[in-house]
C-alpha cells in the first residue's frame, strides 16, 4: 500500500518536471519583468503591436505585489538571471547599487543620439529620476540609466458639481490662498465638508507644506534649513505652519482630517461628499473606479505669496532599465524608443489613466490628465534636492501640524519643538 | 426555594455572557467572509456606495470574469497538484524521520533534531534569496520540482515536530507485538504507527495544505513562467498598485477558498483531537 502511495507520488513529481522543457523559439523575443497590474492588458497589447511592426516578440512579464517583484529582482541579480528589461523599485540608492553591480547599461548614447532626440519628448524633471549627475555622492557614471514610461504629480482636485452648488465657477478654481480660505467659509456655512487627503499618514502632510514652504521662501531657504544654516523658529517657517491653522479656522478641511487614510480620503470625494482632494495623480484610476461620473478637476495647490512659485511633489512614476548583460540590449533599447514614441505613450495614458512621460502627449490625452501633467513645471521631489532632512525631524513637524488641526497647539509652539529636535539630531550628527 | 432561584439565575447570567461572547466572536469571524462573498457580487462602484452584505443586484458574472482574467484554470491545477505533491511529500519523510527521532538510537540523532527544530526558528523570506541562488545551480529554478522541494522543506521542521511528539509518547508494546507477528521497521511504521498518528497527521495535512495552498511570494520569486504559477499568483492580477479590481478580487478569493474549506471539513473531526493529541495513544 504506502509502495503505491509512493509510486503515486514519484509519478506525480515526474510528471510536473516533465511540464518544464522549455521550447525553442528561433524569434528574437526580449523578456519585460514589470510588478505594474494595472498597466499589463495595455503592455499586452503594445507587446503585439510591436510584434506586428518590428517582428520583435516583446513578452511583458507580470509580478506583483511590488515588495514581491523587488526581492524577485534582488534574487536575480544574484543569481544573473535578470530580464532584458526591468524596473528597480525603491530609492535612488538601490538603483545605485545595481549599476555598481554591473546589472544596468548606461544608456545616455542612446538618449543624446540625433541631438537629444530621444531624451528631449521626455519632461526634464522625469528624467531626473534616471539621471547620476556629475559628482554625485554614489560614485556612478555620470549619465540616464533608467527610461521613465510615466509621470506623477500630487496636485488638488475639486467638485465641479459641489463647486456649482457653493455659487462658483466651476471651471474656475482658488488662484490665490485667500480665494481658497473665503471658499472655506462658504463650506462651513453650506455644512459641506472641505479638502481630504490621507493625512493620516503623515508623509501627505509633509507634501503640502513643502509645497507652501517653497512658496513662501523658495527652494534656497527650504534646503538651507535642511543643511541646518536656517532655523524652523524663522518667521518664514512659522508662516508655513499658519498656512494650516487658518486653514482649520476657515472651515476649508474635512473634519476627523488627521487621522485620515488616504483610501477613506478617495472615497469621500469619489462619492461627492467633499469639495476638495489633495491626492497623487494616480486618483484620475481611483475615482474613475469608484464613481465613473464624477465631474472635477485639478488644480495647484492656491499661491500664498507670489514671491516664489508654488512647488508640488511629482517626477517619474515607473521607468525601465535595460540589463547591461542581454545579448538582446539594442532590441530592447529600439522597443524602449518606440513605447516612449508619441503614439504609444497617448494609448498607455488612454488605457490606463496614467499620466504620460512623453511631452508631446498631453494634446491628445484626456482633458483631467493633462491638467495633472501640465502640473510638471512645477514639480520637486526629496530625492532630487541633494539633502535629506532626519527623520525625526520630519515627523516632529508633521505631527506638529496635526497637532496645529486639532487645536492642540500653536505654529510658534511646533516650530519651537520641530528646532529642538533638528539641533539635538545634528549634535549627534557631529559626534559620531 | 430563593436559592434556587439565585443559582438559576446565576447560571442563566454567566451562559448568556458566554454566548454573548461567542456570539460576538463568531460574527467577528464569519463578517470578512460574509463581505467577501456579499462584495463579489457587487460592480466596483457599488463596493464603495453601499455597504450592505446584501447587494441590490447580484453579479454572478463576475465569478466568470475573474475564472478568465486571472487564467485560473491553470493556476488553479497547478495550485492541486503543488498541494497534493508537498504535502504528500512532507506526510512521507516527516513521519519516517520523526519516526525514526522517536524509536531508532544513531549517532547524532539529537543533533539532527535540534538542527530540524532551529530551522523552524528561520523565517522563511529571510531564505528566499538563498533559496533561489540554490535552485539556479541545481538547475531547478523555474520548474515545478524546484518549487516543490523548496515547499517540502519549508514544512518538514514543524511536521517532525508534532509527530515525533506523538511517537515519544507511543507504547512501545504495540511495537513489540508487531515485531513477534513478523513485521521489519519500516513495516511497524506503516501498520503500526502511521494508523495510531490518523489525527496528528490530519493536522499535518490540513497545517501544511493551508501553507502550500496560500503561499505566492516563493513562486513569484523561483517561477518566471506565467504557466507554473499557483493561484495565489492568480489573484495579485486584481490588485494594484493604487487601484484594486474589488469586485474580482473578492470573487477570486472566494473560489480560492473554496477547496481550503472543503479540506477543513473533512478533516474537522480529526483536528481537534490532533491538536489535544498525546493523552490516549493505542
Amino acid at each position: 500500500m504506502w509502495r503505491r502511495g509512493i509510486g503515486i507520488f514519484l509519478f506525480l513529481i515526474f510528471a510536473i518536471s516533465g511540464c518544464s522543457s522549455g521550447k525553442v523559439d528561433s524569434k528574437p523575443t526580449i523578456s519585460v519583468w514589470h510588478w505594474m497590474t494595472d498597466r499589463d492588458a495595455a503592455f499586452q497589447e503594445l507587446a503585439r503591436k510591436y510584434e506586428a511592426l518590428a517582428g520583435v516578440k516583446v513578452n511583458f512579464e507580470l509580478y506583483a505585489p511590488s515588495d514581491a517583484y523587488s526581492q524577485k529582482i534582488r534574487a536575480a541579480a544574484q543569481g544573473i538571471n535578470l530580464p532584458d528589461v526591468f524596473g528597480i523599485l525603491g530609492e535612488k540608492r538601490d538603483f545605485a547599487s545595481f549599476i555598481k553591480a554591473g546589472h544596468i547599461l548606461d544608456i545616455t548614447p542612446y538618449m543624446e543620439a540625433d541631438n537629444g532626440n530621444w531624451k528631449n519628448k521626455f519632461f526634464i524633471k522625469a528624467l531626473a529620476v534616471n539621471e547620476f549627475t556629475s559628482g554625485n555622492s554614489y560614485g556612478i557614471k555620470a549619465g540616464f540609466y533608467g527610461v521613465p514610461i510615466d509621470i506623477m504629480t500630487i496636485q488638488m482636485v475639486y467638485n465641479k458639481k459641489l463647486f456649482s452648488r457653493l455659487g462658483l465657477n466651476p471651471n474656475w478654481p482658488p488662484k490665490t490662498f485667500q480665494e481658497f480660505l473665503d471658499i472655506g467659509v462658504k463650506i462651513k456655512a453650506a455644512g459641506m465638508q472641505g479638502l481630504v487627503s490621507g493625512w493620516g499618514e503623515v508623509w501627505m502632510i509633509d507634501c503640502l507644506a513643502n509645497n507652501y514652504a517653497f512658496n513662501i521662501m523658495g527652494k534656497d531657504k527650504v534646503l538651507a534649513t535642511i543643511r541646518g544654516d536656517i532655523p524652523y523658529t524663522d518667521p518664514d517657517w512659522i508662516r508655513v505652519l499658519s498656512i494650516f491653522k487658518q486653514m482649520q479656522d476657515s472651515g476649508v478641511l474635512a473634519q476627523g482630517l488627521v487621522t485620515m487614510i488616504n483610501k477613506s480620503a478617495e472615497q469621500l470625494f469619489a462619492n461627492e461628499k467633499a469639495v476638495f482632494a489633495f491626492n497623487g495623480s494616480w486618483c484620475v484610476n481611483v475615482y474613475k473606479g469608484m464613481n465613473p461620473n464624477l465631474e472635477y478637476g485639478a488644480m495647484l495647490p492656491p499661491e500664498a505669496s507670489n514671491q516664489y512659485p508654488i512647488a508640488i511633489w511629482g517626477g517619474a512614476g515607473s521607468s525601465f532599465m535595460v540589463n547591461v548583460r542581454s545579448k538582446n540590449k539594442e532590441d530592447a533599447v529600439k522597443f524602449l524608443i518606440w513605447l516612449t514614441d508619441q503614439d504609444q505613450q497617448v494609448y498607455l495614458a488612454q488605457a490606463t489613466n496614467n499620466l504620460p512621460a512623453n511631452k508631446n502627449s498631453l494634446t491628445k490625452i484626456p482633458e483631467i490628465l493633462a491638467q495633472f501633467a501640465r502640473g510638471m513645471d512645477y514639480a520637486t521631489h526629496p530625492n532630487v534636492w541633494g539633502v535629506s532632512e532626519f527623520s525625526l525631524v520630519i515627523e516632529a513637524f508633521d505631527r506638529g501640524i496635526q497637532s496645529i488641526i486639532i487645536g492642540e497647539k500653536s505654529p510658534e509652539q511646533v516650530a519651537s519643538d520641530v528646532q529642538k529636535i533638528k539641533e539635538r539630531e545634528m549634535a549627534k550628527k557631529r559626534a559620531r | 426555594m430563593k436559592h434556587a432561584l439565585y443559582y438559576k439565575s446565576k447560571k442563566f447570567a454567566i451562559n448568556t455572557l458566554i454566548h454573548i461572547f461567542l456570539i460576538s466572536v463568531s460574527v467577528t469571524c464569519l463578517y470578512p467572509l460574509l463581505w467577501m462573498i456579499a462584495s463579489s457580487l457587487k460592480t466596483q462602484d457599488m463596493i464603495f456606495k453601499d455597504i450592505s452584505l446584501i447587494p441590490h443586484q447580484f453579479r454572478l458574472e463576475n465569478y466568470v470574469l475573474a475564472w478568465q482574467e486571472g487564467g485560473f484554470g491553470r493556476n488553479f491545477f497547478n495550485s492541486i497538484i503543488y498541494t497534493v505533491a508537498v504535502v504528500f511529500g512532507i506526510v512521507i519523510i516527516s513521519s519516517m524521520a520523526a519516526y525514526a527521532f522517536s524509536r531508532l538510537k544513531f549517532v547524532g540523532s539529537k543533533f539532527l533534531f535540534i538542527m530540524f527544530m532551529a530551522a523552524m526558528m528561520i523565517p522563511i523570506p529571510g531564505s528566499f534569496v538563498a533559496l533561489y541562488v540554490l535552485l539556479n545551480k541545481l538547475h531547478l529554478r523555474n520548474t515545478p520540482i524546484g518549487y516543490i522541494l523548496c515547499m517540502i522543506n519549508v514544512g518538514l521542521s514543524t511536521s517532525i515536530f508534532l509527530l515525533k511528539t506523538f511517537f515519544d509518547k507511543m507504547p512501545k508494546e504495540l511495537e513489540d507485538a508487531a515485531r513477534i507477528d513478523g513485521c521489519s521497521k519500516i513495516g511497524i511504521w506503516w501498520h503500526v504507527a502511521l494508523p495510531l498518528a490518523k489525527p496528528v497527521l490530519a493536522v499535518v495535512i490540513v497545517f501544511n495544505a493551508l501553507a502550500v495552498w496560500n503561499e505566492y511570494i516563493l513562486a513569484l520569486i523561483i517561477f518566471d513562467n506565467r504557466q507554473f504559477m499557483p493561484l495565489q499568483v492568480a489573484l495579485q492580477t486584481f490588485q494594484g498598485e493604487f487601484v484594486t479590481n474589488y469586485p474580482l478580487l473578492m470573487a477570486g478569493l472566494t473560489i480560492t477558498a473554496l477547496p481550503i474549506i472543503i479540506v477543513y471539513l473533512l478533516m474537522q473531526k480529526y483536528i481537534v483531537k490532533g491538536v489535544t493529541q498525546g493523552a490516549i495513544v493505542g
